[in-house]
């Protein structure tokens, strides 16, 4: 009987040799496509975490470098994505109350004086001769510029500033 | 006129490394015959696309993506070759075949090599 099992145990090898055969096969297409992948670039998680290594070898770099004016630095934050901020916000933009071009940076003050200071900003419906003549009345300057309509008198508004 | 071998295709060599251009020699081993009527039946055909299916099934091959880009990672992605990756990933990925999926493979090739009656 070993005729049999002899050819029993070389069939077994055969068998394994294609099955190893058609694995290694299959190992090769997944190297090739990760290959590709790496290669392309179309791994967007791999930029990422690239990307991320860079910055912060950067920034330790930043940190380590003692010529590195500190004071700078304190004014001029760089953010995870590197880029810096200057402390005022430099965009320019119209204000949609009033149609100027304002600096961002002085849209919150630009504001209550556009729309009335703080908390008494008026609703659009108070808009009247009334409203403006009580205001210019409250408020003792020599300007008595009355508007009767239109946007509330931002010129005013203005020279109390 | 010798069809060249890719040198890419870092593989171990097969034996019928130097029968590939005269098959009608007599010196063929067993394996040689094996492979060739695999090849010729379509068989060896039907058994890729069976190997990949249940390998894709199983989330064998995703496995094997993670391990390639965790070894793109290291190595920086500009770098590695694909010679490397399949030398990188062939030994965990042969060992990590589910035992399911290998004795599906092995019976259907056991059963091919009986009926071509060797």
């Amino acid at each position: 009987m070993s005729n049999a099992e002899d050819n029993k145990s070389s069939h077994d090898q055969l068998s394994s040799q294609v099955f190893l055969d058609l694995v290694d096969s299959v190992i090769a297409d997944v190297a090739s496509e990760c290959h590709r992948v790496a290669r392309l670039g179309l791994d967007r998680d791999l930029e990422v975490v690239e990307e991320e290594l860079r910055l912060s070898v950067e920034a330790r770099a930043k940190v380590a470098d003692p010529s590195n004016n500190l004071e700078t630095n304190t004014k001029y934050v760089v953010d995870i994505f590197g880029q810096s901020h200057p402390p005022v916000a430099t965009e320019v933009f119209n204000c949609m109350n009033c149609g100027r071009q304002i600096v961002a940076g002085r849209f919150a003050p630009h504001l209550e004086r556009c729309m009335g200071k703080g908390r008494k900003a008026r609703a659009k419906a108070t808009r009247s001769t009334t409203a403006s003549q009580n205001r210019n009345s409250r408020r003792n300057t020599s300007d008595n510029n009355q508007l009767a309509s239109g946007p509330p008198g931002f010129e005013e508004n203005v020279r109390k500033a | 006129m010798a069809r060249s071998v890719k040198h890419s295709a870092n593989r171990p060599p097969t034996p019928d490394e130097d029968v590939r251009d005269s098959p009608e020699r007599d010196e063929l081993t067993l394996g040689e015959i094996i492979n060739i009527k695999l090849v010729e039946s379509g068989e060896k055909e039907n058994l890729m696309e069976l190997v990949r299916d249940r390998l894709v099934e199983s989330g064998w091959k995703d496995e094997m993506r993670i391990a390639c880009r965790e070894h793109v990672k290291k190595k920086g992605r500009k770098d590695v070759t694909v010679d490397e990756l399949i030398r990188v990933i062939t030994p965990k990925g042969r060992a990590s075949v589910p035992d399911a999926i290998k004795e599906e493979l092995l019976d259907r090739i056991h059963n091919f090599i009986r009926s071509a009656a060797l």
